[in-house]
């Protein structure tokens, strides 16, 4: 029998194992599970060596972050531990809150997604540091060595004053101050534009070699990841999945399900005009219990072995790592399959554009603080067109889509939509884009009443609807809540083009999505803008998915447009030196 | 079964499970006081079926009976049926108190809508309106109210109801904005929902968790004031069986007789006990959603 503990629970119940490696750290079969029967992790072993850095990889719900937070020992204490998790030579598995504290202090630091909610708005940040480093002096050093500029003026502001990128820095300054054996990472850079991103990444990489800290850099990005990480581990349904050093893993995947995140994955160089391959369904419920491959039901390879044992964590045959597959090492056949192109969309045909913006202008605030956010812009998008609006976040790019929908009214200029059904926009959180009370029929039913579908039709053309952005009949009595991300996102684009719309506005719509799920949306708007001879803005920050969506890319910085022109053209050939940062900035699989 | 019962969807499976999965949850606290706030308010409406005897009358050989050996309760000074009396006391305390609230709500909750939709000038009259009203003091103008138009119960309630009502204009307000800022409010408009739909459909139901919660732990709130005023003789003239005014009256035999004023007593604190602890249990049942 397996003898469960809680966190904190005094002396451990269970025999004391020995740690037997000079890992940093040493996880041997950790499992984690809360209350309500959520599995997080099922069973995970992964060393860190010194100065190395492990990227962990996966899609939200992979137990990435919870694996994090079991290494520091910071979990809650509700939460069950079995297994083991060697923080240098303490046990955080089974250590008390006091060995857990005095272990991170000597051991680790800790960098988390938003700096912002880590750090403490009533004190000046360099306080804060030096409640790590001991004095102010050493806390300005800490702050330096972070590449923080002007250190000495930035340690006496407060964190609001300061820029994400900034707080960030501000995180890894107290991370590294204890110069500790490993500093836990876990998606510093999500939140962060991609030119802010490269810097941190290059930091993080540049501290590893001048202090020889180890890092566990939890991310769901693979080619961030790529950037910084000596090994990979990916990880599915709180599982390993496969390991191995980070080039041969991403050269020769041998989990389909690496290849499948790996090929779902935009970049600079993937091909356009065709539907992106794509794992489909989602991922496992964390409460499910399996005793089969979790990756089962939606693998390509999947045979009936798959289904009646979990497969053993053997070694790789492609690389110096380990994967847990009974087909490892197969090519996935239908990951490789060239999808048809897209069908071909009706020619625009002398149609006048779809949208027309001219001299816009939009500014917020009081008189004494205004913020020019969208200044003097001009961009048309033709019928049946599609135009990617790229830029940073505060570029005023939302405000300009917010405009184009009639959203929001311009102080200065003239929005003309071509005819056709009135424009819709799809929002970035999809979830919140649905009235929460309201069901999905009620949802869709309004809308085709408010267009003036006749009450005899509209049952028939909500079926439809449904079938077009592929959600089955049944999740018409469901609320928001009770959808998964995929099926929210696919719900509010059901929603907005049940009457066709002569322009789909989309404001980042899978920016908060999965790899598989962003490519299966991203497909899924292509082909309805082909078959319904919508045109399309699409506003992103990510320049492979603008390149992927846009017949053109008009690339926006301080609320006007640096350049436009054909996707190749603007990747290719920037010519603005703003263009030249966000193309170079973009993450890589390999590096050039 | 499967022949006899309705046959459910899986949705609706899925929604009784939820329901379900959500009153497990609860304390073992919250969970009695939904249960007392369900059965009181059947006790309310029953009284007159559950009451033995009428409670106005004398009914019983002899006053002062102690608990058991005549009625329930026993009797009271004039030998009416003490437990009779309890009864329609928690039925006039229990109706008048969600009536109040029912008043509050209902021209709360639509003040509240109007200025949070409108906003602008009409928005600022009316919270200022409203302001004004939550500045006077209840007991003060329950008293003022009941000089002018003598004492009855309807005369107390109308007074409490002038100023319960701000509150729910405050909340139902507050709630409407923080809706209408949400980006959902922003898709149903641009799938071109008008204004009055806007406001119904998607507005007013974010309101309505947090008066739904506001009004249950206020039930217990009124539930002590409408004793507290008719302790101090601003409810019923007698004999009207009141919990304040059992319990004012049955003072002097505190000592001697003490179910006589104990009784009422326990009753409104029982009842203000069970109120709020089910304002509890509904606020953890919504926070879910």
């Amino acid at each position: 029998m397996r003898i469960r503990r809680r966190v904190g629970a005094g002396v451990a119940a269970r025999p004391r194992a020995e740690r037997t490696t000079t890992a940093v750290l040493s996880l041997r079969d950790l499992a984690i599970s809360f209350p309500g029967g959520v599995q997080a992790l099922r069973g995970v072993s992964l060393e860190v060596a010194p100065g190395e850095i492990v990227g962990l990889v996966g899609e939200s719900g992979a137990g990435k972050t919870v694996l994090g937070l079991a290494a520091l020992g910071l979990l809650p204490p509700s939460a069950e531990l079995d297994g083991h998790a060697f923080l240098g030579d303490t046990d955080m598995a089974t250590a008390t809150v006091e060995q857990r504290r005095v272990a991170r202090k000597r051991f680790a630091g800790a960098v988390f997604q938003d700096p912002m909610t880590s750090l403490n708005p009533t004190m000046t940040v360099g306080r804060q540091v030096a409640e790590v480093t001991g004095s102010m002096a050493a806390a300005i050093e800490a702050l330096e060595r972070a590449r923080v500029p002007d250190a000495q003026r930035r340690a006496r502001q407060y964190p609001h004053e300061l820029s994400g990128g900034l707080r960030q820095r501000v995180m890894i300054a107290m991370a590294v101050a204890g110069a500790p054996a490993l500093i836990v990472a876990d998606e510093p850079t999500t939140a962060l534009d991609v030119t802010v991103q490269a810097g941190i990444l290059r930091l993080l990489s540049g501290l590893r070699d001048e202090t020889g800290s180890s890092m566990l850099f939890v991310t769901h990005d693979f080619a961030v990841a790529a950037s910084l990480a000596d090994r990979v581990a990916v990880l599915y349904g709180g599982r390993l999945a496969e390991m191995g050093p980070t080039k041969e893993l991403l050269q020769r995947p041998d989990h389909p399900y690496t290849a499948g995140l790996l090929a779902a994955r935009l970049s600079p160089e993937s091909f356009r005009g065709r539907p992106l391959p794509f794992l489909p369904g989602e991922p496992p419920d964390p409460r499910a219990h399996v005793d089969a491959c979790p990756f089962a039901p939606r693998c390509p390879l999947v045979i009936p072995g798959c289904e009646e044992r979990l497969p053993q964590v053997t070694a790789a045959p492609s690389h110096a790592g380990l994967v847990a597959c009974l087909r490892a090492g197969e090519p996935p056949p239908s990951l490789l399959h060239v999808h048809d192109r897209f069908p071909d969309r009706a020619p625009a045909g002398g149609r006048p554009p779809a949208l027309r913006l001219a001299d816009l202008t939009k500014a917020f605030g009081s008189r004494r603080f205004r913020h020019v956010a969208v200044n003097a812009l001009t961009l048309a998008v033709p019928a049946g067109g599609a135009v990617a609006l790229v830029g940073e976040s505060g570029c005023g790019k939302t405000t300009t889509l917010r405009m184009a929908v009639g959203l929001e009214r311009p102080d200065r200029g003239t929005v003309e939509v071509g005819e056709g059904g009135r424009p819709q926009l799809v929002f970035q959180d999809a979830g919140a884009s649905l009235t929460p009370w309201l069901t999905v029929g009620e949802l869709l039913e309004e809308r085709l009443r408010c267009e003036g579908v006749t009450a005899s039709d509209r049952a028939g053309r909500v079926r439809e609807v449904l079938a077009l952005v592929g959600l089955p009949i049944s999740v018409l009595g469901l609320r928001a809540r009770q959808l998964s991300g995929g099926q929210r996102q696919r719900v509010a684009i059901a929603r907005a083009i049940a009457v066709p719309p002569a322009l789909l506005a989309c404001d980042e719509p899978i920016s908060s999505l999965d790899v598989s799920l962003a490519a299966a949306v991203l497909n899924l708007l292509c082909r309805l803008r082909a078959e319904l001879g919508m045109a399309l803005l699409f506003v992103t920050h990510d320049l492979a998915v603008a390149r992927f969506v846009g017949d053109r890319v008009a690339v926006m910085h301080a609320g006007h447009i640096l350049e436009e022109g054909p996707p190749e053209t603007v990747l290719e050939r920037p010519q603005h030196p703003q263009t030249k940062a966000l193309v170079a900035a973009i993450p890589r699989l390999r590096s050039a | 079964m499967a022949a006899a019962g309705p046959v459910l969807t899986p949705l609706e499976l899925t929604r009784r499970r939820r329901a379900w999965a959500g009153w497990v949850r609860l304390g073992r606290l919250e969970r009695g006081g939904l249960i007392v706030l369900a059965l009181t308010t059947a006790v309310a409406l029953l009284a007159p079926l559950l009451a033995p005897y009428a409670p106005t009358t004398a009914v019983h050989p002899e006053s002062f009976a102690p608990p058991g050996t005549h009625g329930l309760l026993g009797s009271d000074e004039l030998s009416r049926d003490l437990f009779s009396r309890v009864l329609y006391g928690i039925r006039a305390s229990w109706l008048s108190a969600l009536a109040v609230i029912a008043s509050g709500v209902l021209i709360g909750g639509l003040i509240g809508t109007v200025a949070g939709i409108a906003g602008g000038w009409v928005d600022t009259a009316l919270m200022r309106v409203t302001d004004l009203f939550l500045a006077l003091p209840a007991a003060v103008l329950a008293i003022a109210v009941i000089a002018a138009l003598g004492p009855s119960l309807p005369h107390t309630l109308v007074a409490l109801a002038i100023v319960w009502w701000p509150w729910y204009a405050r909340i139902v307000r507050a709630e409407v904005r923080a809706q209408a800022v949400r980006s959902h409010v922003d898709a149903a408009r641009l799938a071109g929902v008008g204004r009055a739909r806007l406001a119904l459909r998607h507005l007013l139901p974010g309101a309505f968790p947090a008066v739904l919660v506001t009004a249950s732990l206020d039930v217990g709130s009124l539930v002590l004031i409408l004793a507290g005023l008719s302790f101090i003789g601003l409810g019923s003239p007698p004999p009207a069986p009141e919990l304040g005014a059992m319990a004012a009256r049955g003072m002097p035999y505190l000592f001697g007789h003490p179910w006589i004023p104990l009784a009422p007593a326990i009753a409104v604190f029982l009842l203000a006990f069970a109120a709020n602890l089910a304002g509890d249990g509904l606020r953890d049942l919504l926070e879910d959603h």
